[in-house]
């Protein structure tokens, strides 16, 4: 019985598509919308404790655009498993749950994945950038990302209001 | 004849007082150059060096590294300058009181170096007018202070007495009329009463 018959086995009834990847970890299928549903099980039944990244995957001809990738570590068993799924961009941009009340260590990851993708973790306590300025306007990581991105007479005039919008308001 | 005149300002440029005055204000400028140390990568540790004993910048009267920008004269820019970073670095610049120097120390600092990136400031002289590019990845501290006696040697031509006396000095003090920026990069000269609106183009 190895780790991806396990996994399936205790996940139960339905039980998602799974394979096992290339290098030997297992690897899970899922819906977006059943993802914290899977994820749950996945920390109480099957023991894995720990979230090892959140990211994603930008396909970008393709449709759907966007693949979410978690992959946790069990500390107990000692194996991996890996969980994709594919985020339909709806108008507002692409949209995910957020594990962060599972995996609490996941917030960080989920707010990298937020600055470099755009993808907005629904139900994430404190989503902004981690890496690049607040003012930013660009996803880094996109396959559309034009080179640098990088606008500075933007970023001059943000950093110009902000500096004198904090003493007027102190003042008043 | 121009090999008969006289080295330095000539009588006609600025008055003996001014010119003297200026020598001597220039003397006390050069020799106590208190560096702000913004140490952001590797370039820190070369940095940390030079004002070690062993390098000892003390010899050219550098060696008062202040951490509060009020009370310094030189911007060493030390490393990668990130956009996250280049706000702070720019609040940096801006508390500094005039007179005040920057040193870009680095490639990074100096054009972005390998970092060819969406995350890293091409240059510091995006955000800040500079003085004396040091290349080197990181440098030696021999190169710093290669570019502190090169700074020296600047400050040395500058004419801030000449200037105040003359009345077209800015607002600013005496002596800051010594940078153009540089036309294709944007620097917001920011004063204390002045708000951009939101859809101003570049300044500089």
């Amino acid at each position: 019985m190895n780790a991806l018959e396990r996994i399936l086995s205790a996940l139960g009834d339905p039980a998602p598509q799974g394979s096992t990847g290339r290098d030997g970890i297992p690897c899970l299928e899922i819906e977006a919308k059943d993802a914290r549903r899977t994820i749950a099980r996945l920390k109480s039944a099957c023991g894995f404790d720990t979230n090892t990244f959140v990211t994603a995957i930008d396909r970008f001809p393709a449709e759907p655009r966007f693949e979410l990738l978690w992959q946790f570590r069990s500390l107990v068993h000692g194996d991996r498993v890996r969980v994709r799924a594919r985020l339909d961009a709806g108008p507002e941009g692409p949209r995910a749950p957020s594990i962060a009340d599972l995996f609490p260590g996941a917030a960080y990851s989920e707010r990298e994945c937020f600055d470099m993708f755009g993808i907005v973790f629904e139900g994430h306590a404190g989503l902004k950038r981690l890496l690049m300025p607040e003012e930013y306007d660009h996803f880094p990581l996109r396959k559309d990302f034009p080179h640098q991105g990088i606008e500075p007479d933007r970023l001059y005039r943000e950093w110009d209001r902000r500096r004198h919008e904090k003493p007027a308001g102190s003042a008043t | 004849m121009g090999s008969l005149k006289p080295a330095g300002p000539s009588p006609s440029e600025g008055g003996f007082f001014a010119t003297r005055a200026d020598w001597l204000v220039n003397w006390g400028r050069k020799n106590s150059l208190w560096p702000m140390p913004l140490g952001l990568s590797c370039c820190g540790i070369e940095l940390m060096a030079m004002i070690g004993p062993k390098f000892d910048i003390a010899r050219f009267g550098a060696e008062a590294a202040r951490f509060s920008p009020r009370q310094c004269d030189v911007l060493i820019v030390a490393g990668t300058l990130t956009w996250k970073m280049a706000e702070a670095c720019r609040t940096i610049y801006d508390q500094m009181p005039d007179p005040k120097w920057v040193i870009a120390m680095g490639v990074c600092s100096s054009s972005g170096g390998m970092y060819d990136s969406y995350a890293v400031v091409q240059g510091v002289d995006m955000l800040m007018p500079v003085d004396v590019y040091v290349p080197g990845c990181p440098p030696r501290p021999d190169a710093v202070i290669d570019a502190l006696i090169k700074l020296q040697k600047k400050i040395a031509r500058e004419r801030p007495v000449e200037l105040l006396l003359s009345g077209d000095n800015d607002d600013e003090g005496a002596g800051t009329r010594r940078f153009s920026y540089p036309p294709n990069h944007a620097v917001p000269t920011t004063r204390s009463h002045e708000v951009l609106p939101p859809d101003a183009g570049p300044r500089g």
